[in-house]
C-alpha cells in the first residue's frame, strides 16, 4: 500500500494530518469521503474506500488545494455583508395560516407602516448600503414580505418605481390580490415573485391556509400561476407539514404541470407554536420529500423540462460550489443578520423574518439606530456567530457545512438555546446523502437551474 | 422514455467506479447570497 503522507510528512487523521470522515450515502457503489472543515469531499468505489483513504491520491489532492479550498469558506461563512433586507410594510395578513412564525395578535389587527416611513426607510437603506456596500458592483435587494406585502400594494409600488435605481425588488406573497394590473406591473418591472402555495388541491390547501373567515384561496393562487407563464422571474414556496407531506409528489407534479419551472419544499419552521405542531416526521418528510424530487427528475427525462426544487439545489451547490448558492438558511453562521436583515412594519430590525415574533432579538430601530451598530448588536449576534463547531453532534458531524444546522430561531424556541442541532436534523442528513447519490451518479446538472455554473471555474477536479 | 434518460444510461453503464470529487467557485462579491428560504432573486441575468 501506499503511503498517506501529505507533503509535510503527516499522515491522515493523526497528529496534523487532515481528518477525513467516511460517509455511507446509501449508494451501491460509492461512499463519500469528507474533509468537512474545508468542505472537501470526495466519491470512492466502496470496494477501495480504505485503500483510498489511506492512499496518497487523496492526501496530495487535499493538501494541494486545501488553503484557496478553507479561504472559499472562511470567506463564504464569515466575510460576507448584508446584500438584501425583508421588508414588512405591514403587520396584517387577509390570510390565517396555521403555521406563520408571526403572532397572530399582529397579524389579524396589527400596525401598517405610514407610507412616508416606508419610503424614509427606503432611503435609509438606500444609504446603508452606497456607503457600506460595494457600491456599483451589484444591486442590493429589497423583499417586501409579511404578513402579506400586497395589502399595502400602492406604496409598495410606488416605491419600486422610485427606488429602482438603487435596489433590486421582490415580493413575497400570497398571490390573493395580484390582479391583471398588479401582474402587469410586476412584468413591467421585473419584480421576483415569490407564490405561497401547499398543495394541488383545494382540499388540502385549506387545511394550512385559509381566509380569517375559513375561506379558500386555492382557486385564486392558481388562477395567478396560469397567469404568470412565461414569466421568469417567479418561484413557489411550498411549505411542507404533516397536513401535506404525505402528497409531495402529487404537488410536484401539479406545480410541473401549471408551468413552475423553480419550487422550494419548505419544512415548516417550528419557531412559532403553530409551525411546532405542524412539523413533520422526520423520516417520513425525509422519504417523501427524496420520492418528490425523484418525480422532478422524472418529469426533466420525460418532457425535457426541469422543475427545480431551489432548497435542494442549495444543498447540491453547497457540496459542488459552495459561493454559487444563493440561499443562507443551511451555512452556518446563516445568513440572518450578515448576508441580510428584517425590517418590520414599525421600523424594528432582526436579523431574519424568522425572529420578529421574538423581542429578545430586535437589534434596533432603523429611524432611531445606525445599521452598522444594530448588525453588531447584542441582540444580533447570538444569530451571527452561531457556528456548527461550538456544540455537539455538529461539531463533529461531517457534513456540518453542508446543512448549516438551521435555524437558529427554531433552535432557541424549541430548545431554549442557540447550541443544539436543528429540529430537522435526521431529515437534513438524508437530504445530504441523496445529494451525495446525485453526485455519484452524474446527476448534478438535472437538478439545477440551466447556467447554474456561469462565471464559475472548477477549482479542483479528481 | 425519453431522449434524456437514454443520455443518462448511458453515462452510468460506461463508467468503471473510480474515485472522483470536484469542486466550483466563483466570485463573493454578495450579489448572490443574500437569501432566505422564502424568495429567489437569482435571476440576475433576465
Amino acid at each position: 500500500m501506499n503511503s498517506a503522507l501529505n507533503p509535510h510528512g503527516a499522515r491522515v487523521n493523526v497528529g496534523p494530518g487532515p481528518r477525513f470522515d467516511l460517509c455511507d450515502i446509501g449508494h451501491s457503489d460509492y461512499v463519500a469521503v469528507i474533509q468537512a472543515d474545508s468542505a472537501f469531499w470526495t466519491l470512492a468505489p466502496r470496494n477501495q474506500a480504505a485503500s483510498f483513504l489511506l492512499g496518497e491520491e487523496l492526501a496530495q489532492a487535499f493538501s494541494s488545494h486545501q488553503d484557496r479550498l478553507q479561504a472559499e469558506m472562511q470567506a463564504l461563512r464569515f466575510g460576507l455583508k448584508p446584500s438584501a433586507v425583508y421588508f414588512n410594510p405591514t403587520e396584517r395578513c387577509n390570510l390565517n395560516c396555521h403555521y406563520c412564525y408571526l403572532p397572530e395578535d399582529m397579524r389579524r389587527s396589527g400596525a401598517d407602516m405610514p407610507v412616508a416611513d416606508v419610503f424614509r426607510a427606503l432611503e435609509i437603506l438606500a444609504g446603508y448600503f452606497q456607503t457600506d456596500q460595494q457600491a456599483g458592483v451589484f444591486l442590493p435587494q429589497i423583499i417586501f414580505h409579511g404578513s402579506e406585502p400586497m395589502l399595502r400594494q400602492d406604496v409598495i409600488f410606488a416605491a419600486i418605481e422610485k427606488f429602482g435605481q438603487h435596489f433590486r425588488f421582490g415580493i413575497q406573497t400570497n398571490a390573493t390580490l395580484l390582479d391583471d394590473g398588479a401582474l402587469d406591473f410586476i412584468r413591467e418591472h421585473n419584480v421576483s415573485l415569490g407564490i405561497s402555495l401547499d398543495a394541488h388541491l383545494a382540499a388540502l390547501h385549506d387545511r394550512t391556509r385559509q381566509t380569517w373567515g375559513r375561506k379558500s384561496v386555492f382557486g385564486q393562487v392558481t388562477e395567478v400561476l396560469k397567469k404568470l407563464t412565461g414569466y421568469a422571474n417567479y418561484s413557489v414556496i411550498c411549505t411542507v407539514t404533516q397536513a401535506n407531506v404525505g402528497h409531495l409528489t402529487n404537488i410536484i407534479e401539479f406545480f410541473h404541470g401549471v408551468g413552475v419551472d423553480m419550487a422550494l419544499l419548505n419544512p415548516v419552521r417550528c419557531t412559532q407554536p403553530g409551525g411546532r405542531q405542524l412539523k413533520p416526521e422526520d423520516h417520513e418528510l425525509a422519504q417523501r420529500f427524496i420520492k418528490a424530487l425523484d418525480r422532478t427528475w422524472e418529469l426533466y427525462q420525460e418532457t425535457g423540462r426541469k422543475l427545480v426544487i431551489a432548497n435542494f439545489a442549495n444543498i447540491l451547490l453547497a457540496i459542488a460550489a459552495p459561493t454559487a448558492r444563493r440561499l443562507m438558511c443551511d451555512i452556518s453562521p446563516c445568513g440572518g443578520g450578515r448576508c441580510f436583515l428584517a425590517l418590520a412594519a414599525n421600523g424594528d430590525l432582526f436579523p431574519c423574518s424568522e425572529f420578529i415574533g421574538l423581542p429578545e432579538f430586535k437589534g434596533g430601530n432603523v429611524f432611531q439606530d445606525d445599521l452598522p451598530e444594530v448588525l453588531d448588536s447584542v441582540a444580533f449576534r447570538p444569530v451571527t456567530t452561531r457556528k456548527v463547531e461550538d456544540f455537539e453532534p455538529c461539531g463533529s458531524c461531517a457534513i456540518r457545512h453542508f446543512c448549516g444546522s438551521p435555524c437558529p430561531a427554531e433552535v432557541y424556541t424549541t430548545t431554549g438555546t442557540m447550541a443544539a442541532p436543528a429540529p430537522y436534523c435526521a431529515f437534513y442528513i438524508e437530504q445530504a446523502r441523496y445529494a451525495f447519490r446525485v453526485l455519484a451518479d452524474n446527476r448534478l446538472d438535472d437538478f439545477l437551474w440551466q447556467g447554474w455554473n456561469e462565471g464559475a471555474e472548477k477549482i479542483f477536479s479528481l | 422514455m425519453g431522449k434524456h434518460n437514454q443520455r443518462y444510461e448511458a453515462q452510468i453503464t460506461s463508467r468503471e467506479p473510480k474515485p472522483f470529487g470536484f469542486r466550483y467557485s466563483c466570485g463573493l462579491n454578495g450579489d448572490n447570497t443574500g437569501l432566505a428560504h422564502y424568495i429567489l432573486l437569482d435571476k440576475k441575468n433576465s
